[in-house]
């Protein structure tokens, strides 16, 4: 009896690591992303969820464009402690990354410490620290030393710990980090356009559209997961407003040259009209800072 | 028992050794290097993949999906040991297919800039530049923000 069960065993673990290997992705599905119907290749589902922007990408931009700082866009450290499930920790871990990125743009090392600090709690509860290396972060924002490398392993911290549960078949918190990431990106870029009506972010949250969808094929994959149906709820609401913003491509000039500092610079030669009302502007910042708020408290 | 353990180690041995050769890419102070080395630009993301030794008929490499959005600059560069002249890294799209017509590619230098007009999903390849019989690399993609679309 013995045997037959470290046979199995055995073999179970040799299929195992066999399916599990090979880092290339030559065959990787182009059709992903489409609303023809529910995805069910796990592979598909990792493709989309590793596409979705990095946690720094919103705040790089509000920086960008001169925005002053402001800490009442962020989430209060304090409510990590309520995030008593995986559902809540993986997203939390996810928004509190954005905010991660967001102080580090500004470099307001001061905080960063107490974002590192519950980041590092979180991703300890999801078995995913061991890609967080706390003290480094903790003495490169404390002595306020070389913040071009606090922003890189920031950054590289949160890749990892995304990536490696994905490869270790746990894409569904994975995909509740990016679910995370990227509502708290639009909650800050909702946020900056109130104060201050920008063509940059009016854009950049109307095209959110099509990402809108297929962050919803994502966690359609996970629906029969605990909450899952709560967060797909809420999304389909906000789709609904996001259905009546038109977005169209025209067609442009490609142009590619060197720039004054010598730069190889190509200029995409489709582009995209967004057409949305002030309105329905104002709609789906309300409707994003109702869920994003939900999400975050007890 | 004793003929089980004789029969399945080496089998063992054999997968456990092709598994650890199949997902080894560049070490992280590589990525790190890569990452810093953007001039003035953020590091959003990395793209670390090892090139095995291809045959004819074999496409090298690995591809990446990866959402961008309008308005901004992005800046793509590739890192290889010993600047490994072999790598190229593609980005593109179904309308812009890689063999034919990619948006860009680091055929030429080892970084250009793309200026997103249209938010969505792009894919990003590393691969060997041409097909056939190449000594076994890793290589690094770093994908960065250098600012909105000026």
């Amino acid at each position: 009896m013995n045997k037959k069960i470290l046979l199995l065993l055995l073999i179970s673990f040799i299929i195992t690591v066999s399916c599990n290997s090979g880092g290339d992705s030559n065959k990787p599905p182009e059709n992903i992303g489409t609303e023809d119907g529910p995805i069910v290749d796990p592979e598909a589902i990792n493709k989309i969820i590793e596409s979705f922007s990095s946690p720094i990408e919103t705040a790089a931009l509000i920086e960008d464009l001169k925005v002053a700082y402001s800490n009442k866009y962020l989430i209060p450290t304090e409510v990590a402690s309520e995030f008593d499930s995986n559902y809540k920790k993986a997203l939390g871990l996810g928004m509190l990354s954005s905010d991660l990125g967001y102080l580090n743009v500004y470099q307001r090392t001061n905080s960063i410490v107490e974002y590192l600090t519950v980041i590092r709690r979180l991703s300890d509860d999801l078995d995913v620290d061991q890609f967080f290396d706390f003290q480094t972060l903790k003495r490169l924002a404390t002595n306020n030393e070389d913040l071009d490398s606090l922003m890189f392993l920031s950054v590289n911290s949160y890749n990892r710990m995304d990536e490696h549960l994905r490869k270790t078949q746990r894409s569904d918190l994975s995909a509740l980090m990016v679910t995370g990431v990227w509502l708290e990106g639009l909650y800050l870029a909702c946020q900056v356009n109130k104060q201050a009506d920008n063509k940059e972010f009016r854009d950049r949250i109307g095209e959110q559209k099509n990402i809108l969808n297929d962050l919803i094929l994502v966690l359609k994959f996970f629906e029969k997961k605990p909450h899952f149906p709560e967060i797909i709820a809420s999304f389909a609401e906000l789709k609904e407003l996001y259905d009546n913003v038109k977005i169209t491509i025209q067609v442009g000039e490609s142009k590619s040259q060197l720039d004054e500092k010598g730069v190889y610079v190509i200029v995409q030669d489709e582009y995209t009209v967004v057409e949305m009302s002030d309105e329905q502007l104002e709609e789906i910042s309300k409707l994003v800072e109702k869920i994003r708020n939900k999400l975050i408290s007890a | 028992m004793k003929k089980i353990t004789v029969i399945l180690f080496p089998v063992l041995f054999f997968v456990l050794f092709n598994h650890i050769e199949a997902i080894a890419q560049c070490k992280q102070q590589m990525v790190y290097d890569c990452a810093t080395n953007t001039k003035d630009a953020i590091y959003l993301r990395d793209f670390n993949t090892k090139l095995k030794k291809s045959h004819p008929d074999e496409m090298s490499g690995t591809k990446w999906t990866v959402v961008l959005n309008k308005g901004t600059r992005y800046r793509f560069n590739l890192c290889t040991p010993e600047g490994n002249q072999d790598v190229l890294l593609t980005l593109y799209d179904s309308q812009h297919p890689e063999a034919t017509a990619p948006y860009g590619s680091t055929k030429e230098r080892d970084s250009f800039d793309f200026i997103c007009k249209k938010s969505g999903m792009y894919y990003v390849s590393i691969r060997f530049k041409d097909e056939g019989e190449k000594k076994k690399t890793c290589a690094v993609g770093i994908l960065s923000f250098v600012g909105k679309n000026q």
